[in-house]
């Protein structure tokens, strides 16, 4: 037998075994019909009934389910007829009220919507061209998300849309969109990128690790987020993206409130940094090329020292920058009551990390707490002060 | 002589040439008061009592003039004693009179006019607030306008690094920045890195009136923020090209009607405009509208973000190209009104109620997700 002729054989070969597995796709919603589709009518069933690793295509339409998925695999919203929404909804009143189904390392029982948790086998959870809605689902002002990524889990959210993550009429607001975290010892890595975020009134993206060196590495790049926190009365802070003890990078994002937002309180931030809650200072983020806009509360802030902001873009905001960063360069802060704040209590006005290269224009203040030295590294125009009294040296 | 003695000598000479020019600075507000200052107490007279070409350090402080500038020359503000905001704003005493006939007709109140230069040059505008709290609410005529700066016919130059806020008109004829060119030769002017902020008529406009437009604007790097549709705003537009060819890139716009407008001018012939890079939000209502390309010529809209408005496209003069942009959160992302002659591909759209609406036929080629109706609107 000549060599080509092995080859072929071979090929053929490969062909009749690989050939069964090409043919079985599945599907939930029963847009796809034919002898190569495993069909499933709820995304709960077709989570649980795929071989790990599988991809499940979703037709568009109305899934009014609680989903937990516990296998590596691929969800992913299809267009068919005219449609591209797969809109995973509350259950109600018809059907079973959204129930607690996890626990938070940093915030007690969680209402998840989409729930990743106790992965087996290890491997990746992707979500790709879902919404998920969570109208319905504040009351009784449970601490509500829409896609949940627990201890120990990984994976890709990408193109998803939230909304609706609202608790109406609660004390403290706690509607999330997507919440990625974890508290045990092995490396993650989760990135969520491209989605839509927007009707929240708690936190639109957020990361959280609780071990030093923390153990969660997130890329959270290319989302919008939007027209957060619309509620009368707001007892606690709400953010488009916030990182606590994570390690992440958190770039390329567009971040609006909405200008419906009544300036009653500078209690919003555009993306948040803050240690674990064990005061573990160090698992440092970076935010770069973000852009936020119209609102009133506080586009970039650090709590801890270390962190990154580079080249983002911040206008008609209450402040720009604020805190510990310990590097702040090429920003462009415009339109702001404070543009840019640097306040490091302790020691006030210490000459520390790299400040330069931004550019702060029509503020009603500045800078503050900075040394002059550090000032001069970057361009002002248009501020009525530069420095806020007392001045540093 | 040696070599280098002669450089010596020559390093010396031009010294004593060039130190009597260097010593004199132009200065106005009286930050700045050592011999080699000439000041000056008012903006008007300063732009009128310098050389040609001079530069014009402006103090911080508040200036409540109309400022006509009629030779070239760069008004530029810096900062003195821990302020850096040069302002300014409407005389109380309300002497601010209509000082321009724009050329589409309209007469206009300036508080910066740039106009008749003579001898030809650029003027340049940098780091200066000009704020319109208090000007002429003149109530609804078409033919009346405000605006900020304005640079008339046949000037050039750069406006960079300037705030320009307040301007309401009274029936969206506020203006922040407004250039134009009613005649040849082409004029080039530039409007960058600049807040504009509370209009009720266009944060910035850059309007021509030939075929081929005789403005080339440039307009790049701008922060756009006007209060929306919702807000009873339905005319203000952040950035107008309106008759012109220029690029509208790297702004970054919030609230108003429309965000980035290009349209055909007063007779509807001209011309194509480069928006790219843009990034606009909340920009809901009615029209609500994020881009939108109305001009006759072959426009291209680029790599713009959009996010939180009615209609992220309006495609009316049915000859321009939309790629590689990404919308989210909208109500409708692209209307095409039955035009078959728009290329809309490569773009990314999630998160809308409808997708295309009035498409001549199956759009493709985009990557879609999260749209309730893809394609909506019949076409006859």
């Amino acid at each position: 037998m000549s060599r080509h002729l092995a080859w072929f054989f071979l090929a053929v070969a490969m062909l009749v075994v690989s050939a069964p597995l090409q043919a079985v796709t599945y599907e939930v919603g029963g847009c796809k019909t034919g002898a190569s589709y495993v069909n499933f009518t709820t995304i709960s069933a077709a989570v649980s009934g795929v071989p790990a690793g599988s991809t499940i295509q979703v037709c568009p339409g109305v899934y009014p389910e609680q989903v937990t998925i516990s296998q590596p695999l691929t969800l992913k919203g299809i267009t068919f007829n005219n449609s591209s929404r797969s809109v995973i909804t509350i259950n109600n009143p018809t059907g079973a009220p959204l129930a607690p189904n996890v626990t938070s390392i940093e915030a007690g029982p969680v209402y998840a919507q989409v729930l990743v948790q106790n992965v087996i086998p290890l491997g990746s959870v992707n979500i790709i061209g879902i919404t998920v809605d969570g109208t319905g689902g504040g009351a009784g002002c449970p601490t509500l998300a829409g896609i949940f990524y627990a201890s120990g889990t990984s994976g890709t959210v990408n193109e998803v849309a939230m909304r609706h993550q609202l608790t109406p009429g609660c004390f403290f607001a706690s509607g999330n969109g997507i919440w990625a975290e974890n508290g045990a010892s092995l490396n993650q890595t989760i990135t969520v990128e491209n989605s839509s975020v927007h009707d929240f009134d708690s936190t639109g993206i957020q990361a959280i690790s609780e071990q030093f060196p923390s153990t969660l590495t997130a890329t959270i790049k290319g989302n919008f987020a939007s027209n957060f926190v619309d509620v009368t009365v707001q007892h606690d802070r709400a953010q488009g993206i916030q990182n606590i003890g994570a390690t992440s990078a958190i770039m390329d994002n567009f971040i609006t409130s909405g200008s419906g937002n009544t300036p009653s309180t500078a209690n919003l931030f555009g993306v948040i940094s803050y240690p674990d809650a064990n005061d573990d200072v160090g698992n440092v983020i970076t935010a770069s090329g973000n852009t936020v806009a119209d609102l009133y509360g506080y586009a970039i802030t650090s709590q801890q020292f270390g962190d990154t902001a580079k080249s983002n873009k911040l206008s008609n905001v209450y402040a720009g920058l604020v805190v510990f960063f310990a590097v702040v360069e090429s920003n462009t802060v415009m339109n702001t009551s404070q543009g840019y704040v640097f306040n490091a209590s302790n020691p006030q006005c210490a000459s520390e990390g790299t400040i330069s290269g931004n550019v702060v224009n029509d503020s009603s203040l500045a800078f503050f707490g900075l040394p002059l030295v550090q000032i001069q590294k970057n361009q002002v125009d248009s501020d009525d002060v530069v420095q806020m009294s007392p001045q540093c040296p | 002589m040696s070599r280098s003695r002669v450089w010596f000598f020559s390093a010396v000479v031009l010294l004593m040439v060039s130190a009597p020019l260097r010593a004199l600075t132009y200065e106005v507000g009286g930050c700045k008061t050592s011999k080699s200052y000439v000041n000056f107490t008012t903006i008007s007279a300063a732009v009128i009592g310098v050389p040609a070409g001079s530069t014009i350090q402006i103090c911080p402080g508040v200036y409540p003039e109309q400022v006509t500038i009629t030779q070239p020359l760069t008004l530029k503000g810096i900062t003195f004693n821990n302020a850096n905001r040069s302002v300014i704003t409407i005389n109380p005493n309300g002497n601010l009179a209509p000082n321009v006939t724009s050329v589409i007709g309209e007469s206009l109140y300036a508080q910066l006019l740039v106009q008749n230069i003579n001898p030809i040059g650029p003027v340049n505008i940098i780091g200066i607030t000009v704020d319109g709290n208090g000007g002429p609410q003149q109530g609804c005529t078409d033919a009346s306008g405000f605006a900020g700066i304005f640079y008339a016919s046949g000037t050039t130059g750069t406006v960079n690094e300037v705030t320009a806020r307040n301007q309401i008109g009274g029936c969206g004829l506020g203006a922040g920045i407004w250039v134009e060119n009613g005649a040849s030769p082409t004029q080039s002017i530039t409007v960058e890195n600049s807040s504009v902020r509370n209009m009720d008529g266009p944060g910035i406009i850059a309007v021509s009136i030939q075929n081929p437009a005789t403005l080339v604007a440039t307009i790049r790097g701008n922060f756009v923020n006007s209060a929306n549709s919702l807000q009873g705003n339905t005319e203000a537009v952040g950035i107008w090209a309106e008759g012109e060819s220029g690029t509208v890139t790297n702004n970054l716009i919030t609230g108003s009607g429309i965000g980035i407008l290009s349209s055909g001018g007063a007779d509807n012939l001209c011309c194509a405009n480069t928006i790219s890079g843009n990034t606009l939000a909340d920009i809901p209502g009615s029209p609500g509208t994020a881009i939108a390309l109305s001009a006759p010529g072959d426009s291209t809209a680029q790599l713009n973000k959009i996010s939180n408005v009615s209609l992220a496209f309006d495609l009316a003069s049915g000859r321009d190209t939309v790629k590689s942009n990404a919308s989210m959160n909208t109500m409708y992302a692209v209307w095409f009104f039955c035009n078959a002659g728009n290329t809309v591909s490569g773009n990314t759209l999630s998160d809308s109620t409808f997708g295309f609406l009035q498409a001549p036929s199956l759009i493709t080629g985009n990557a879609i997700y999260n749209i309730d109706t893809v394609q909506t609107g019949a076409c006859p």
